[in-house]
């Protein structure tokens, strides 16, 4: 081919044709150039026509000259430039950087909860127990959640009159002008002393005073509380009371005490759990509740039966003369040789054994259950002569019932009605807004614009507890302060502000608060302490030392029960049962609790009916009955094989929806099945369905003018409040269900509730267990339960630690896994733990965990890095006395169809021997020297080999960056770019500063709160200063100990999980101390401890309960759990049956 | 056909292997050379609104670095003085200094000191001064200031010599390797928390001045004198177990 001629242009070198580069580099300082470029710049009106039509050389000149007259001559590409702001002014005692702690209370009604505010440069980012409050028995799942109230941006921001908004100062006027004798103030049910004296001071004008919360019973005598102390409770009879749960009373930490024999703390040297000083509990409910999965004989029984299980009870004490009929006690023993013996026994036995501890016997009631029931458990009560329940005078009889506000409104006798309640009674309270369409001045104050808000005439926003002035009681009555964090950050105004502007006060001004004169003159009255040293020292504690109710007297008197219908398929009773995560539907704007699976049903983002299986097949529901543990063939071995109901899996999950027909009203509900829930009855979580806009017919319908939920509570669940009355608020009779056609998408978190013939949250007995001894026998064997009891002992394919193929320097042998000074292990004892979610929400708090929404839920997409687990556990067969399972034959149904429920909580165990640091391709997981499997994000490709590997199921991908887009609207997580933002600035504010916000793309997982750690290690590190002051040497004098200076207070760190657990379970710490809480529970015998510690040392046992999960895969995990203890009465007729959920697989 | 391609081609893959090998080599040098941080972050002196001489305040006055960067020892942020702190002095040293414009902007008084009322005759708020942030480590890194003050670690061996800066400058890397280096070394970086503070420190000096014994045997004989700086940062880093960790977790959290 021919060479190619190249004839360029001939340039000249004199400087008449030059770049435009160079142009602009000689002539950008003068005048005439800089006004040449004004007049090309883009403006648009300044070009000609010409000039608009931009030629390439021009293009280039203008991008020349801008970025060179961004920086005078030709800039280097530095980084753009980022401010340090410090403050004008410091206020007092902020250290940028780290945090402040205040005391403070959370108001709720049965006792506030006592917290421990962290706050970050005056913003509150996270809520943990105060220690040093008598009451403090952790926090629970609402209360690590209602911080996220505060930053929610649905949160209501302006006073509203009619649908406009109005100033503070007319809203004065209106209040001041109301004419008292004619108002009417509905309260919440919680104890506020000054709300109590403020309000008494205003009945004193003529005011009535009402106290109203959606799902609140009604006390037996107005004015009396019980009190009751767990730590004198040995034998618990539990009459529809979930104490543990959504019915709080008592400390949870006392019974979680007593639940280990009295031994919370795992004292070394003392048996860890003393069978016979632990205590029992009876529990008789509906539906599985978190107290119900910790009973030990659990009866199973619809709402109406609970009266008749409670007058036989009585009967067998000799207060009423109540006898079921044997149709109930047929009913309630099915599948038994002869219900009607087993019954009497279960009866007899339970009333035997309470006698028999007399003093230590306690019997509960529901809140919500009907009168007779309580006035039974109180009878019962007195009977025993129980040391673990007081009655105490409270000033709470002075309110009256949301029923006399309504017939005082249709009376007349009240024109106005001012709602300081967070429930909400339109939406909640059956009929009222008919009602209160009839009050002439309505006026709502709350932290959501809800219905109720919509339907007065006035809103005012509320200033959150966290930016409040008040004072709460605890359970047992003790004062507790509410003191703010921040200013309200929407121009909130708090209860008691209010209330003094209606007693003819100002509002607030600039910093001045005149709450916190009304809660220090209550103090001053309760203490008798008006110095202000007493007030601070107060303030500091978060409490009133030495304050508590008094005791009060309750009156008993002798219940009549009447007998009622046994509930039947065609005549069901329907629960309107308290929800596990919103509770009444207060919290339906809350992304964590919405998202934070329902205890018992693993459901997010919806409610359900929950039906138990028998009902299911007698409704003609499914066609095939469901069973606990689907039979399959697995590698040959036997198979019955049982059907399981189609409703598909994951995303795919569809259940059926129903019809639910109740007090003349029906509700188109989806349907789950519910192990252990009653039959012929149905429980329907309430709170839902306050507005939706995808035309579903179970809830109200969204008024985009007057929204009553934000993006988290829209198209959320059913209104179950739909079908509930004023007489029945608490369960209906007589009702039917059609099943229908369709169905509804629903986001479980776990769909499988078996363990497969896995061990996995393992179970023993105090009673003996055939073939497999006594309680010591099986506390021994624990270990060996499930594949464990015949796994050949583990051998590692990596060579040992030490060796030259792990670590070349002698540094490097030394250090992997091999600091001396800490060493991180974790125990979780499944004898105490609930699940009740409060660690999964506090992990969400503490980690800046972000919310996924339903969509991406039902596709197992969930953030939580701790995970509850729950499983059912029957015994389908029965055992023999060498311990075989004899599967030809089947235990009765009211044996399988009674499963035990345990739940576990799992979150990444740090194996010491991980899977997934192998994997990493880029070795973004790595082990520290502490023993932590550590995460490096920012290394992270998003590869997600390590969440493959994983066998405990515990890592998380960010699958989209859910922090900046909405998770929230439909499809727009896949919209990318184009999709819609988060709403709002304020959530960000809640954001733990010493945890990195993951963006998409990056696996995370439990760290060990290593923040924590970080932090506690570095504020050790001034030990050695203060050493060295104190000596009064030159600091090249004084030596360190690492281990004496450098090695934190024993248990003085702890997880942000351990801290919330009101149950105490989680136990954390450092492994190489033998004093630790940790090591007392699951004991130091292990490799990597024996390597740092030497030869000579003898590790700590810990306590024989204690098992790895999955042990036999040599992962070698550094959390273990702790089994769980069943306390059978041996003489009740289930008893052969009980705690037996693990121990017979093998 | 016969010959499809041109002999020209016959030297093409050569030609195109040697272009792409010298194009990558020269987009490696120019990352090298311009886009590591030694490239881009040493030398940074950027203008402060406030044209603040450390050379002045430190080493002619005498100030302590504490005086400012008060929370250094307590916190992990080594904090910017805020603007009352300066006030301490500057509301009758230097008074009515254009060069103290923005203080008083922050103070919200005129160059007579005196407050600045707005209409309603309330004191008009002051505007915080935004000074510009000279090191800054990227959002991944948790950099503790206390963890490494308290333990022997002074100013100086990250900072640079801020006590003769007339005007701050980012002096070091602050690369992960550089911060590494220490780690794997601290020896060459402790000194005796005395002085930690003391930008002026010259370890030979010091071990003329003050008698170091070993009494241990640490690192030279048993109760000998330590005299070579080599030598008395092993003896510290043995002494007050000095053991930086250097797992991610340590930094990356």
């Amino acid at each position: 081919m021919s060479k190619r001629v190249w004839n360029p242009p001939v340039t000249p070198t004199k400087g008449d044709t030059t770049t435009a580069w160079r142009s602009v580099g000689e002539k950008e300082g003068s005048e005439s150039f800089r006004n040449h470029l004004d007049r090309e710049f883009p403006a648009g009106d300044t070009l000609t026509e010409d000039e608009q039509k931009l030629s390439r050389r021009s293009f280039t000149m203008l991008m020349g000259a801008s970025s060179a007259l961004a920086g005078i001559g030709l800039v280097a590409c530095r980084r753009p430039e980022t401010y340090i702001v410090p403050y004008k002014r410091a206020p007092e005692w902020i250290i940028p950087g780290t945090p402040l702690y205040y005391a403070s209370t959370r108001p709720r009604a049965g006792g506030a909860i006592p917290l421990v505010v962290t706050t970050h440069e005056g913003r509150p980012t996270k809520l943990e127990p105060n220690p040093d409050h008598p009451d403090s028995s952790g926090t629970c799942a609402q209360t690590q959640a209602s911080i996220l109230d505060l930053y929610s941006p649905s949160r209501s921001q302006k006073i509203l009159k009619g649908e406009k908004q109005a100033t503070q100062s007319e809203l004065k006027e209106a209040l001041q002008g109301l004419d008292l004798t004619k108002t009417a103030l509905v309260f919440g049910e919680d104890d506020s002393p000054t709300r109590n004296r403020l309000a008494q001071g205003l009945a004193g004008k003529g005011a009535t005073i009402i106290s109203y919360e959606a799902v609140s019973g009604e006390p037996l005598q107005k004015g009396i509380s019980d009190v009751v102390d767990f730590s004198k409770a040995t034998r618990i009879l539990s009459l529809d009371c979930d104490f543990l749960g959504v019915d709080p009373i008592g400390n949870s930490k006392e019974f979680s005490k007593k639940r280990q024999g009295g031994n919370g703390d795992y004292t070394q040297g003392v048996d860890d759990v003393d069978g016979s000083k632990m205590n029992r509990l009876y529990q008789v409910e509906t539906q599985f509740s978190l107290t119900g999965g910790m009973a030990d004989h659990r009866l199973r029984v619809a709402p109406s039966r609970v009266a008749v299980i409670a007058g036989e009870i009585a009967r067998g004490f000799g207060v009423g003369s109540f006898e079921a009929s044997e149709d109930d006690k047929r009913a309630l023993f099915q599948g038994a040789k002869d219900p009607v013996i087993e019954f009497n026994s279960w009866i007899e036995e339970c009333v035997a054994d309470l006698k028999s501890v007399a003093a230590g016997g306690l019997v509960l009631a529901g809140s919500r259950q009907t009168k007779e029931v309580k006035q039974i458990a109180a009878a019962l009560n007195k009977q025993l002569g129980s040391a673990a329940i007081k009655a105490v005078k409270t000033d709470l009889g002075q309110y009256s019932s949301l029923i006399e506000l309504s017939a005082k409104l249709e009376a007349g006798t009240v024109t106005n009605v001012v709602f300081l309640t967070p429930s909400n009674p339109v939406f909640d309270a059956d009929s009222f807004a008919e009602v209160l369409a009839k009050a002439e001045v309505s006026i709502h104050w709350g932290l959501r614009l809800d219905a109720t808000a919509w339907a007065c005439d006035w809103h005012i926003p509320s200033a959150h507890y966290l930016e409040s002035w008040g004072d709460a009681r605890s359970e047992s009555g003790v004062v507790s302060l509410i003191q703010p964090m921040i200013m309200p950050l929407y121009g909130g105004i708090s209860e008691l502000d209010l209330l003094h502007v209606l007693g003819g006060g100002d509002f607030a001004k600039g910093e001045f608060f005149p709450a916190m004169g009304e809660v220090k003159t209550t103090f001053a009255e309760i203490t008798g302490k008006s110095d202000d040293e007493s007030w601070r020292d107060a303030l500091t504690d978060g409490f009133a030392e030495g304050t508590s109710y008094q005791d009060g007297e309750l009156s008993v008197t002798a219940p009549e029960i009447k007998a009622s219908a046994t509930p039947t398929p065609d005549s069901l009773e329907i629960v309107f049962a308290t929800d596990a995560s919103l509770l009444d539907g207060r919290f339906i704007d809350n992304a964590w609790l919405q998202e934070a699976p329902d205890p018992v049903t693993k459901l997010t983002w919806d409610n359900a009916a929950q039906v138990s299986p028998v009902t299911a097949k007698d409704l003609g529901i499914y066609d095939q009955v469901i069973a606990l543990e689907p039979k399959t063939s697995v590698a040959g071995i036997e198979a019955k094989v049982s059907d399981r109901y189609e409703t598909g899996e994951g995303e795919g999950n569809h259940s059926p929806m129903i019809i639910v027909n109740v007090n003349g009203r029906e509700l188109k509900v989806p349907v789950l099945i519910a192990y252990g829930h009653a039959d012929n009855a149905i429980t329907l979580p309430v709170g839902y369905g306050q507005a939706a806009d995808d035309g579903r017919e179970g809830s109200h319908a969204l008024e985009s003018a007057k929204r009553t939920v934000g993006d988290v509570g829209l198209n959320a669940g059913f209104n179950a409040y739909h079908l509930r009355t004023s007489e029945t608020a608490y369960f209906a009779v007589g009702g039917k269900v059609k099943t229908t056609k369709e169905k509804y998408p629903m986001a479980l978190t776990q769909e499988h509730n078996s363990m497969y013939g896995r061990a996995l949250a393992r179970e023993v007995s105090t009673m003996p267990v055939k073939g497999k001894g006594d309680f010591e026998e099986q506390k021994k064997m624990v270990k060996k339960q499930g594949m464990d009891s015949h796994a050949p002992p583990n051998i590692s394919l990596y060579k040992p630690e030490g060796s030259e193929t792990w670590s070349k320097t002698e540094l490097a042998k030394k250090t992997h896994l091999a600091d001396e000074v800490h060493q991180w292990g974790m125990a979780i004892d499944l004898n105490t733990c609930t699940g009740c979610n409060a660690c999964l929400v506090a992990c969400q708090a503490e980690n800046n965990i972000p919310v996924v929404g339903k969509t991406q839920v039902a596709m197992g997409r969930e953030m939580h890095w701790i995970r509850m687990d729950r499983y059912f556990a029957s015994q389908e067969n029965p055992v023999d006395e060498h311990g075989h399972v004899n599967k030809s034959e089947e235990n009765p149904a009211w044996i399988t169809q009674n499963p035990e429920s345990i739940p576990q909580p799992v979150s990444c165990v740090h194996c010491e021997m991980a899977p997934c640091e192998t994997v990493c391709p880029v070795n973004a997981t790595v082990h520290t020297e502490e023993g932590l499997n550590a995460m490096a994000y920012n290394r992270c490709i998003g590869t997600r080999y390590c969440a493959n590997n994983c066998p405990y199921k515990a890592r998380r991908f960010n699958f989209f960056d859910y922090n900046k887009r909405n998770p929230l609207i439909k499809g727009n997580l896949y919209k990318g770019p184009f999709g819609e933002k988060q709403v709002g600035e304020a959530p960000h504010l809640q954001r733990n500063p010493n945890v990195t916000v993951r963006m998409r793309g990056v696996m995370e997982k439990c760290t060990y709160c290593v923040q924590r750690l970080e932090s506690a290690k570095i504020k050790q590190k001034q030990q050695q200063k203060v050493n060295t002051l104190a000596a009064g040497k030159k600091s090249y004098d004084v030596a360190v100990n690492r281990i004496k200076d450098l090695r934190i207070t024993t248990d003085s760190v702890k997880t942000a999980c351990q801290d919330a657990c009101p149950c105490s379970a989680i136990s954390f710490g450092n492994l190489l101390e033998n004093n630790s809480r940790v090591v007392r529970a699951k004991g130091n015998d292990m490799d990597s401890v024996r390597i740092i510690q030497g030869e000579d040392y003898k590790p700590v046992p810990g306590s024989p309960r204690n098992y790895d999960l999955l042990q036999y895969i040599n992962t070698r995990p550094r959390t273990s759990y702790l089994a769980r203890v069943k306390n059978p009465n041996d003489k009740m007729p289930d008893a052969k049956y009980l705690g037996q959920a693990t121990i017979n697989i093998h | 056909m016969a010959n499809f391609f041109p002999r020209w081609t016959n030297l093409l893959p050569l030609k195109i292997a040697v272009c792409l090998g010298a194009l990558g080599a020269s987009v490696v040098a120019g990352i090298t050379y311009y886009a590591t941080p030694k490239a881009q972050r040493v030398g940074y002196q950027p203008t402060q609104p406030i044209h603040f001489d450390h050379n002045l305040h430190v080493s002619q006055l005498g100030m302590d670095c504490r005086y400012c960067h008060s929370f250094v020892e307590h916190s992990g942020h080594a904090n910017v003085p805020t603007a009352n702190t300066c006030w301490n002095c500057h509301e009758h040293v230097k008074k009515g200094s254009p060069k103290l414009a923005a203080l008083r902007d922050a103070m919200g008084v005129d160059e007579f000191h005196s407050t600045i009322m707005d209409e309603d005759g309330t004191p008009v708020e002051g505007k915080p001064i935004e000074w510009v942030r000279v090191h800054k480590a990227p959002d991944y890194v948790y950099f503790n200031h206390s963890a490494h003050l308290n333990r022997g670690i002074s100013c100086k061996s990250c900072h640079g010599e801020v006590n003769k800066m007339e005007k701050v400058y980012h002096a070091e890397t602050h690369s992960m390797g550089w911060c590494l280096e220490c780690h794997r070394a601290p020896e060459k970086h402790l000194r005796p928390l005395e002085e930690v503070y003391n930008l002026n420190y010259d370890p030979e000096i010091y071990l003329q001045e003050n008698e170091v014994i070993d009494t241990e045997g640490l690192i030279v004989e048993k109760g000998k004198r330590i005299e070579d700086p080599e030598d008395f940062g092993l003896f510290l880093r043995k002494h007050w177990g000095v053991q930086p960790k250097e797992s991610c977790a340590t930094c990356h959290r």
